[in-house]
């Protein structure tokens, strides 16, 4: 196919439809699952930060879209929040089961750009997100240390996957029932330590707070954000983010008509995200 | 990648068209086609209406744009979109090569907008059709006035008929008392033939936050939860019209799609069934050579109608 509007992203060389086969699952908390795939293809290619839509077998009408949890050799894995109908359906796959992954989709983190020292934070199953970020800064010597919060203790998953590659790993549960009792961002805050970067994944409010955080000590923060994808691909633009008229990539877009007073643009989270430095964001 | 099938023949013709399988993709829900190239061989669609191009550039709406709802999704895109200048600069430019079918979409505020759109739109070659978006519903009452009111139809529609001789497809909404009404006065206005239907309006309240879940409050509601209501759309226009009909609403497989052609419609759209799976257009075509191939039936064309008594069928 010819090539896109100019400066927009093309579409992962790698992305297809993968039909792969459940091969594994646990569940770290009853709320939480995390489902291996046999996704050879997928394994190989998949960058730290993107994403998969997952097709259910029941056809539900949107597909999920899924952060790519771990990726090794010829197995990767999606960790998801079981909160309705298509979670509970993907979280209860028997091994041997079939479905279809699209993907992997999205830009991922640019390592390159988070350097040496860099503070991943995050809340809940933004965790996801995360890991293999965390993996390949490893490989590359980088330090890494994570701020990982959640509601409550039990919500904390895995946390040992980050020490046993060597990060760092500080907690915060609204509860108080394991480390700083608040939220991440309160601890970010008190345990900073001159890190190079942020590259964060969560709730929205969570990494507004982090944008404000990263602007007050002059560093650059990698947000991963989560919103509803239909397509997942970039056809549909039904999750955009405002971005600063500004920034590098805003040319690419559709501009305020004449005497439309709006200083943004509205990009696509599912295609040129969903990675976005929070100082290029209007939200 | 499911791949063609044998079979007896789907292909239609439709409004000048020549279709080798009877799916178009719906506008607005495949981009440009670029977006959906690495994951279906486009070659295996009918077709695909581009993204509805406005004269001046349009940021859309605020989000969240999108809700998944029950059988359904509600959205409110707001018609985003570079303008026809920057369109036609560097969006029409890379279907050159074009694999399947390629229409493009003209949405407007006045008649003036349909008309020059259209006629700046059509004059390239790279696009086979010109669809009229009469029927958006998101960009407040002003974008689908003119599906709504059978003079304001008729005017764009003529003005569009007047400025090319390429096939004429005009969208229509479902968003009125009497659909068979604005299709009749829409086909004398010189339309090629009609895109039934466009969304649903629709709603959804977050009830913990007393506010409407979408940026622009209302949205179009599609996916499977309007296919009863698409169906019978299709059912009445083919009862008032000799033009072709492209059947669209909640259409995600073959037996779908058949509802829609038994019903009166010589080809249908998918949307938001690309959402569900990306495959969706290849199971459909196959289902549909499988459908025809079981009971004997050596074209799609035999069938069209055929559950509909008062079907008039095309000239």
């Amino acid at each position: 196919m010819p090539g896109n509007r100019a400066g927009m992203p093309a579409l992962g060389a790698h992305a297809a439809v993968h039909e792969v086969v459940a091969c594994d699952r646990r569940a770290p908390n009853p709320g939480i699952a995390v489902v291996g795939f046999y996704a050879p293809a997928l394994a190989h290619s998949a960058l730290p930060g993107q994403f998969v839509m997952a097709v259910t077998p029941s056809g539900e009408r949107v597909a999920t879209a899924l952060g790519i949890y771990e990726a090794q050799d010829e197995r990767i894995s999606l960790m998801l929040a079981v909160v309705g109908a298509r979670t509970q359906e993907l979280a209860m796959l028997e091994p041997g089961a079939r479905v279809a992954l699209v993907g992997p989709l999205g830009n991922g983190f640019d390592l390159d750009a988070l350097g040496d020292d860099v503070a991943l934070v995050a809340g809940g199953v933004g965790i996801a997100s995360l890991l293999l970020p965390a993996i390949r800064l490893r490989e590359r010597g980088a330090r890494v240390q994570l701020y990982y919060g959640a509601r409550t203790a039990g919500a904390l998953v895995d946390a040992e996957r980050f020490t046993s590659i060597g990060a760092s790993v500080s907690v915060a549960t609204d509860d108080g029932s394991r480390g700083h009792h608040g939220y991440v961002t309160d601890l970010l805050a008190r345990e900073w330590r001159a890190h190079e970067s942020i590259a964060a994944c969560g709730p929205s409010p969570m990494l507004r707070a982090i944008g404000r955080f990263a602007a007050a000590r002059g560093v650059r923060a990698a947000l991963s954000l989560e919103e509803t994808f239909a397509c997942g691909v970039g056809a549909c633009w039904g999750c955009v983010v405002p971005l600063d008229r500004a920034s590098a990539q805003a040319p690419a877009f559709p501009q305020p008509a004449p005497g439309e007073r709006r200083e943004y643009v509205h990009a696509r989270i599912c295609r040129e995200g969903p990675v976005f430095w929070s100082d290029e964001l209007r939200w | 990648m499911v791949t063609r099938a044998a079979g007896p023949d789907i292909s239609v013709r439709i409004a000048g068209l020549t279709l080798s399988v009877p799916t178009l993709m719906g506008s607005g829900c495949y981009g440009s086609g670029e977006e959906y190239a690495p994951l279906v061989d486009l070659a295996l669609l009918g077709g695909i209406v581009l993204k509805s191009v406005t004269r001046l550039p349009r940021l859309g709406n605020d989000a969240p744009r999108l809700v998944p709802v029950p059988s359904g999704l509600l959205n409110a895109i707001g018609l985003q979109n570079p303008g026809i200048d920057a369109y036609l600069a560097t969006d029409v430019a890379k279907f050159a090569d074009r694999p399947c079918a390629v229409i493009g979409s003209v949405a407007g505020f006045s008649v003036e907008d349909y008309a020059d759109v259209s006629a700046r739109l059509a004059a390239r070659d790279e696009i086979d059709a010109i669809e009229l978006n009469i029927s958006c519903p998101n960009v407040g009452t002003e974008g689908e006035t003119f599906a709504c009111d059978p003079a304001l139809a008729e005017r764009a529609t003529a003005a569009a008929r007047a400025v090319t001789r390429k096939p004429l497809i005009v969208k229509l909404s479902p968003n009125v008392t009497d659909i068979a009404l604005i299709a009749r006065v829409v086909e004398a206005a010189g339309a090629d033939a009609l895109a039934v239907i466009n969304t649903v309006r629709g709603m959804s309240i977050d009830v913990d936050r007393a506010v409407p879940r979408l940026g622009n409050g209302s949205g179009g509601l599609s996916g499977a939860a309007i296919r009863p209501i698409a169906v019978l759309a299709v059912w009445e226009v083919a009862r008032a019209v000799r033009i072709p009909i492209v059947g669209q609403g909640g259409i995600e497989t073959a037996r779908d799609a058949l509802e829609f052609i038994l019903a009166g419609a010589s080809a249908v759209s998918i949307g938001t069934g690309n959402f569900t799976d990306p495959r969706a257009p290849l199971v459909v075509a196959d289902g549909l050579r499988a459908y025809l191939s079981e009971r004997g039936i050596a074209s799609l064309a035999e069938i069209v109608g055929r559950a509909n008594p008062g079907y008039l069928g095309p000239r």
